[in-house]
């Protein structure tokens, strides 16, 4: 068998054990509640939104409905594989794993193909689900284009997030900080992001709380770049009509590539330095 | 029992780093203590006996060993050729000292998924369980397992793949002495099919009876290594013999003998002798006397540590070696 066909195998070991977890069956309800959930609540053809924010297009319902990803799919995935390496690191089970003669970089591979893949199954098969609803409940469907993007973006996100919780996995040495610096990272990106935004505007002068001034949009959009939340949105707004927030879908695809690739980079060598 | 050269370490070293906060950076770290130019031989066959005080340095040698550690200076080559830090992983089979494995996978479950890591195929893992005396607990979960099963457990991983080099840091913990027994056959018959063996262990009783060879490590150190004799004569230990007789010796015999300690009862008369002159045995059986015991003493391996070392045999036990191994050096007008 080849180094990676085993590499494989046990990307698929560590999937099962992930997606059979108990915490997975404590956060399967939370995911439908919060991804087909939203798609239902946003595609009520009598719905009132504030800012009388109508959505004219199944991408724009869909778009609304991404609150249920960076909420719920993000958090999951912060949940899931907050202790892929810390728990290991206690067991003494991470210096059996580091004396096997696997490369080090082919292990990281597996922890982040792994547990990104647990929580990426259940969030498209959601997805998808949600994509029906809006259909069904809207008589809009969905464009086959739009829906690759929408679950392309959705796993961008969640392996984003599933990078983080493993570097902080391997930066901390109990579970009790893992968790603590997972959950931070996402408190940041999820809620405080928007106060930071807003703060960095106003210091700059920009017109805060007038959401139709163009000047704030523009400077939030650029800014966004920074979160991967807001990467996230700049993704799907690129199936989206009429919204300008300075960010070209090139410029999107480049940060959603950045995003992947430093935090990735930096997991893979910290793995190859670990100690027990 | 041992063979040819399988592994060497050449001036080894690694030192770990330990916390130094400052005010400027609270993460700051500094080089600690480790293991220091250390050169050792492993021989094919040969089961060496890693012993040390606590903080000795044992685990961290047994870590760069199983490459799990990287070598900072010096290097491991293995019939003339240096080993790459993967090369090494693959040639050595570690079994850690604390491995609490928890969990609702089964035994078989988790050897199959250390036998993708290590490379080898599903059947050589399951037939590591036979081996373990593991095989009727194939499917059990992890979590109930009892503590001597997990330290099986631990072997069979560490067997996986037909290692050269078998590195086991307290495999006797939480044994009973029934499994330390069958442990310890199982060693000697791997060691037969020329699986060089290192084992850390403070069961010192055990350790004794299993070892071809001793290697002493102090503060990051190797003080004396060799065959136990070889230590002790190195050390300047005098060969004692404990001889029991069924009634005193004569004068004459008494006055070319160097006693240690003598007692006698009604039965028996008990002699600690620090040289025995040649033909004495033959004089004692020819005198008429019965000898009911003649041994040979060793000393114990906690002896030879405490002369290696230079530690009080009293304190020994309560001594934690502190990290100040190396004397601190100043770089970049910082202490090292």
């Amino acid at each position: 068998m080849t180094t990676s066909a085993r590499m494989w195998k046990l990307v698929l070991i560590v999937f099962r054990r992930r997606v059979l977890s108990t915490r997975m069956l404590i956060m399967l309800p939370i995911l439908f509640l919060f991804i087909p959930g939203m798609a239902w609540g946003f595609s009520d053809p009598n719905i009132q939104l504030p800012a009388d924010q109508i959505p004219e297009t199944a991408a724009e319902t869909m778009f609304l409905a991404s609150i249920g990803i960076v909420f719920a799919g993000t958090m999951a995935a912060v949940l899931l594989a907050h202790d892929g390496i810390s728990r290991d690191r206690q067991s003494g089970v991470l210096e059996l794993r580091l004396s096997q003669p696997m490369p080090r970089w082919r292990q990281s591979m597996i922890l982040v193909i792994g547990n990104w893949a647990s929580i990426a199954a259940p969030v498209t098969i959601l997805l998808l689900i949600s994509m029906w609803l809006v259909g069904y409940r809207s008589d809009m469907w969905i464009s086959a284009g739009d829906s690759v993007v929408f679950v392309l973006a959705a796993w961008f996100v969640l392996l984003w997030y599933t990078v983080f919780a493993l570097l902080a996995s391997s930066l901390a040495k109990e579970q009790g900080s893992a968790i603590a610096f997972s959950i931070g990272l996402w408190f940041l990106f999820t809620l405080l992001w928007v106060l930071f935004t807003t703060l960095i505007a106003a210091l700059n002068g920009v017109a805060v709380g007038e959401s139709k001034d163009a000047a704030y949009s523009v400077f939030e959009g650029r800014l966004d770049l920074l979160s991967p939340n807001g990467v996230y949105h700049h993704l799907l707004e690129t199936r989206l009509d009429n919204v300008n927030r300075g960010v070209s879908a090139t410029g999107a695809f480049l940060a959603a590539l950045a995003w992947t690739l430093f935090p990735l980079l930096w997991l893979t060598r910290r793995i190859k330095q670990l100690v027990p | 029992m041992a063979g040819g050269s399988v592994m060497d370490f050449s001036s080894v070293m690694f030192r770990h780093k330990v916390p130094a906060p400052k005010w400027y950076n609270p993460f700051k770290k500094q080089r600690g203590a480790g293991i220091a130019e250390l050169d050792l031989t492993l021989q094919s066959g040969q089961i060496v006996g890693l012993v040390g005080t606590n903080g000795a340095g044992k685990t961290t040698l047994l870590r760069m060993m199983s490459g799990v550690l990287p070598i900072e200076s010096g290097h491991v080559s293995a019939k003339g050729t240096i080993l790459s830090g993967q090369q090494l992983r693959k040639r050595v089979g570690f079994m850690p000292e604390h491995v609490r494995w928890s969990g609702q996978e089964s035994v078989e479950q988790t050897l199959v998924e250390f036998a993708l890591l290590r490379g080898c195929s599903k059947d050589s893992a399951l037939d590591i369980l036979g081996v373990i005396g593991l095989k009727n607990r194939a499917s059990s979960a992890l979590d109930s397992l009892s503590q001597g099963m997990r330290q099986r457990l631990s072997l069979g991983i560490a067997l996986l793949g037909t290692p050269d080099v078998l590195v086991l840091d307290e495999p006797f913990n939480g044994m009973d002495p029934v499994a330390i027994d069958a442990f310890k056959r199982l060693l000697q018959s791997l060691a037969r099919k020329g699986i060089a063996i290192v084992i850390s262990s403070h069961h010192l009783f055990e350790l004794d009876q299993l070892i071809d060879t001793l290697a002493l490590l102090h503060r990051g150190q190797l003080v004396a290594h060799g065959t136990t004799t070889s230590i002790q004569e190195k050390l300047g230990f005098e060969q004692l013999t404990e001889v029991c007789l069924d009634s005193e010796l004569p004068d004459k015999l008494m006055k070319k003998l160097e006693v240690l300690e003598h007692s006698s009862t009604d039965v028996a008369h008990h002699m600690i002798l620090q040289s025995v002159p040649e033909n004495l045995l033959k004089d004692i059986v020819e005198s008429g006397i019965g000898v009911i015991t003649w041994r040979e003493i060793q000393p114990s391996l906690i002896e030879l540590l405490c002369a290696a070392t230079g530690l009080d045999r009293q304190s020994i036990g309560m001594d934690v070696e502190n990290s100040a191994w190396l004397p601190m050096r100043k770089i970049q007008g910082e202490e090292e």
